[in-house]
């Protein structure tokens, strides 16, 4: 037996439960209740037990997907107000950036192909070190499935800023450049944020190197597009 | 009057949020009708980020409305997410398998890029001295 719930009901229920999940978050700020993990896990269980569909879900909340839009293009700010930076350090944080975006399509690709994932589920998975607007562009563009992305990126984010915050105090690392740029394009959003707990710099050069990739993930889309 | 406005728009981020979304909309028409391989977003980043350096558009008017969106971009993801109630092949060896590739592509991309950024800083400085 299906209940749908109304359309609007849903957009209701997930802008609820996200602003109760934020405010949680503020005061209580652990991994389990970052606020995307708890809206998801709360509107999933509630659509379960519903039997509710996909579609209807959709109906009413496809305005919030639309504004991914504007927040892509919010991206502006965090490189106006860091531009004395990118002006001084531009070559480095390009090479970063290059061998990062370089390193993640590749070896994503590899190791996908290696445990013998099809042809879809790799093409999903490219995007997985890049933050979630630009990921899904590059998903609908190449070929891969918009939500298997969505997914890889959000479990990149949350492994990588653990992984990251060992691999920190393990590898040899002098710059505050370095360990910005390990965290910004190994780890995009969750990764600044825990970069920028060790410092100003390195989550500044954190936020840019998460853009910079974004952007040069979308530069490689229609080449890849082109190469099929 | 123009006073008046300004300073409501420059307190009030819901209108600033408003406005990036206008900016944007006619963005993406732009971007569709010119067939740009790039989404309105980046059209409109790149024009925003143009709008700012130019001096044009003084940063205080949008400031509050960019962190809005940037602060609450997760929001934005949920319904992405809500996908996965198609996807059941994720619960068994495929979602491990993904997990593996996940695990081992982050720990290559984040020693890579630590690891050149270093040496380019310390080229950079073994060069400056």
């Amino acid at each position: 037996m299906r209940s749908e719930l109304l359309p609007v009901v849903w957009a209701a229920v997930t802008v609820g439960l996200y602003l109760l999940a934020h405010r949680l978050h503020r005061h209580h700020a652990r991994l389990w209740t970052s606020p995307l993990l708890l809206t998801w896990a709360c509107c999933f269980a509630l659509a379960l037990a519903l039997h509710a569909s996909y579609r209807n879900y959709l109906r009413g909340t496809h305005w919030l997907l639309a504004l991914l839009g504007p927040a892509t293009m919010a991206f502006a700010m965090p490189i106006f107000e860091q531009r004395q930076l990118i002006r001084r350090h531009w070559p480095v944080l390009l090479a970063g950036v290059l061998t990062g975006s370089t390193l993640g399509f590749g070896s994503s690709w590899l190791f996908a192909r290696w445990l013998g994932l099809s042809t879809g589920q790799c093409l999903s998975m490219l995007p997985r070190s890049v933050t979630t607007p630009f990921a899904l562009d590059f998903a609908r563009k190449v070929g891969g499935t918009p939500e298997l992305t969505a997914t890889c990126v959000v479990v990149t984010g949350l492994l990588g800023a653990s992984l990251g915050q060992w691999l920190v105090s393990w590898l040899p690392l002098r710059s505050a450049f370095a360990r910005g740029a390990l965290f910004g394009m190994g780890a995009h959003t969750v990764g600044t944020a825990k970069a920028r707990e060790l410092g100003e710099l390195e989550g500044s050069v954190a936020g840019l190197t998460m853009v910079l990739a974004g952007l040069c993930c979308l530069l490689a889309a229609p080449v890849l597009v082109w190469l099929r | 009057m123009l006073r008046r406005v300004s300073i409501l728009f420059r307190r009030n981020r819901w209108l600033q949020a408003g406005a990036l979304t206008g900016l944007w909309w006619c963005c993406q028409w732009l971007a569709q009708a010119l067939a740009l391989p790039v989404p309105g977003g980046v059209v409109g980043m790149v024009v925003l980020l143009g709008l700012l350096l130019s001096g044009r558009l003084p940063a205080s008017w949008i400031h509050r409305g960019t962190t809005g969106f940037l602060d609450h971009m997760v929001l934005f993801f949920v319904p992405a997410f809500m996908a996965l109630m198609n996807h059941h092949e994720l619960l068994g060896l495929v979602g491990l398998k993904m997990l593996g590739v996940i695990l081992g592509s982050t720990l290559v991309v984040m020693v890579g890029t630590a690891l050149v950024v270093e040496l380019c800083m310390r080229g950079r400085r073994d060069h400056a001295l």
